[in-house]
């Protein structure tokens, strides 16, 4: 009997992956407040730079995604520079002297598992 | 797996502020809280307040993120002492849940730490400790299973708060080796609390190994819970309470909505 091809590609990953994926929401008080990406990475490095210093600043991460009316982001950054990221955004509580704060939604070593939430997926 | 707590959330007199705290918490993940209330020592003759009763501040409490079940609230009287006169376990102390004491000398910290019968002793997070901590009451404190905490909201609010949390928390940590350390928010507003995940990595730069900053959040904080329960004991072992009064009626056994059929004119056939 011939054997179907399968539908989907199994992939293994053996060692530790180079890049994480963080799927983060920036949050303030009052609803109104709008930033541009470049704004929105200004105030990751400025965290970054109060926590680490100028080699903190220096840490190469990208924002891959950003929706302004969501100010939800997904980041990517170097697996050996996760902690320092994820305790530098952490400990962001202000921008421009009005409080807010980063909610970190999912973090993964796949981009593929932040397409969807299995905390907040609706099974029908 | 363990849940997750936030055993210091401050009470404030703002009363909607406190419930959109714990409402943060609820969707953050936290399945227990503890409001937190601070007597200060040095002022003179302050009473010693008495919790808000729980159903007063919710009708429903709200349900935690991914639990399906309520937030559970608890009690917690935190004692600032400089003197050794100022913690005296009254009978106003058992009106709460949790006892924490947050001693600002040495010695105060080695009575804390050796005597006094509290569940957390509080390391300072808005100035530079004034003592070092030394090993003998520190292990002690470990083996009476009492709780250092370490507070992170202040950190979030001011740049030089973070300095001396985070100085304050190394010593901590390299004095007790991650034994017996909860991080704990102390938040007043929304803003200021974290989520769980994000704290178990924080606690990593403040030298926690990554097993130690999860139980940081989570098995550690149920020891305290539960050191608390036992606190109102005889040692551990007898424990009384006033049993509720039975209802003299037994209520109607409710049929499931499964067995109901339902007609078209809207009424139950049982």
């Amino acid at each position: 009997m011939e054997k179907k091809p399968t539908p989907y590609e199994r992939v293994v990953c053996k060692n530790t992956s180079l890049y994480h994926y963080m799927k983060i929401n920036l949050v303030f008080d009052s609803r109104n407040k709008s930033l541009s990406a470049e704004q929105f990475k200004q105030l990751i490095i400025t965290g970054l730079k109060d926590l680490y210093g100028e080699v903190g600043a220096a840490f190469p991460f990208d924002v891959l995604t950003f929706n302004q009316t969501e100010l939800s982001a997904i980041l990517r950054v170097y697996h050996s520079s996760l902690v320092k990221l994820w305790s530098a955004i952490t400990l962001i509580g202000s921008y421009e002297s009005v409080s807010c704060a980063f909610r970190v939604t999912q973090v993964s070593p796949f981009l593929l598992a932040l397409s969807g939430n299995s905390r907040e997926m609706e099974v029908f | 797996m363990s849940v997750f707590m936030d055993l210091n959330i401050t009470a404030g007199t703002d009363k909607a502020k406190l419930q959109s705290t714990i409402e943060t918490a609820a969707h953050l993940g936290y399945s227990t809280v503890a409001i937190n209330y601070v007597v200060e020592g040095q002022k003179k003759k302050q009473l010693i307040p008495t919790p808000q009763p729980l159903a007063e501040l919710f009708e429903t409490f709200p349900t935690v993120q991914g639990k399906s079940r309520p937030i559970k609230v608890l009690n917690r009287l935190t004692v600032v002492a400089t003197d050794a006169s100022h913690f005296r376990p009254t009978n106003e102390y058992k009106n709460f849940d949790l006892l924490a004491v947050h001693p600002k000398t040495d010695k105060l910290f080695h009575a804390a730490c050796m005597n006094y019968d509290v569940d957390i002793i509080c390391i300072s997070a808005t100035e530079p400790q004034s003592f070092h901590f030394k090993r003998s009451p520190v292990n002690g404190a470990i083996e009476r299973g009492v709780f250092f905490e370490i507070s992170y909201s202040a950190g979030i609010r001011d740049p030089t708060m973070k300095k001396y949390t985070i100085t304050n928390a190394v010593n901590l940590i390299s004095v007790c080796k991650g034994k017996n350390v909860i991080v704990a928010s102390g938040a007043e507003a929304p803003l200021n609390l974290r989520g769980p995940y994000d704290i178990a990595n924080l606690g990593l730069i403040f030298g926690l190994s990554e097993g130690d900053s999860k139980a940081a959040v989570s098995t550690n904080c149920r020891s305290v819970v539960l050191h608390g329960e036992t606190r109102g004991t005889a040692l551990g072992i007898i424990h009384t309470m006033k049993r509720p009064q039975l209802p003299t009626e037994q209520p109607e056994e409710e049929i499931p909505a499964a067995k109901k059929a339902k007609t078209d004119d809207g009424s139950l056939i049982v």
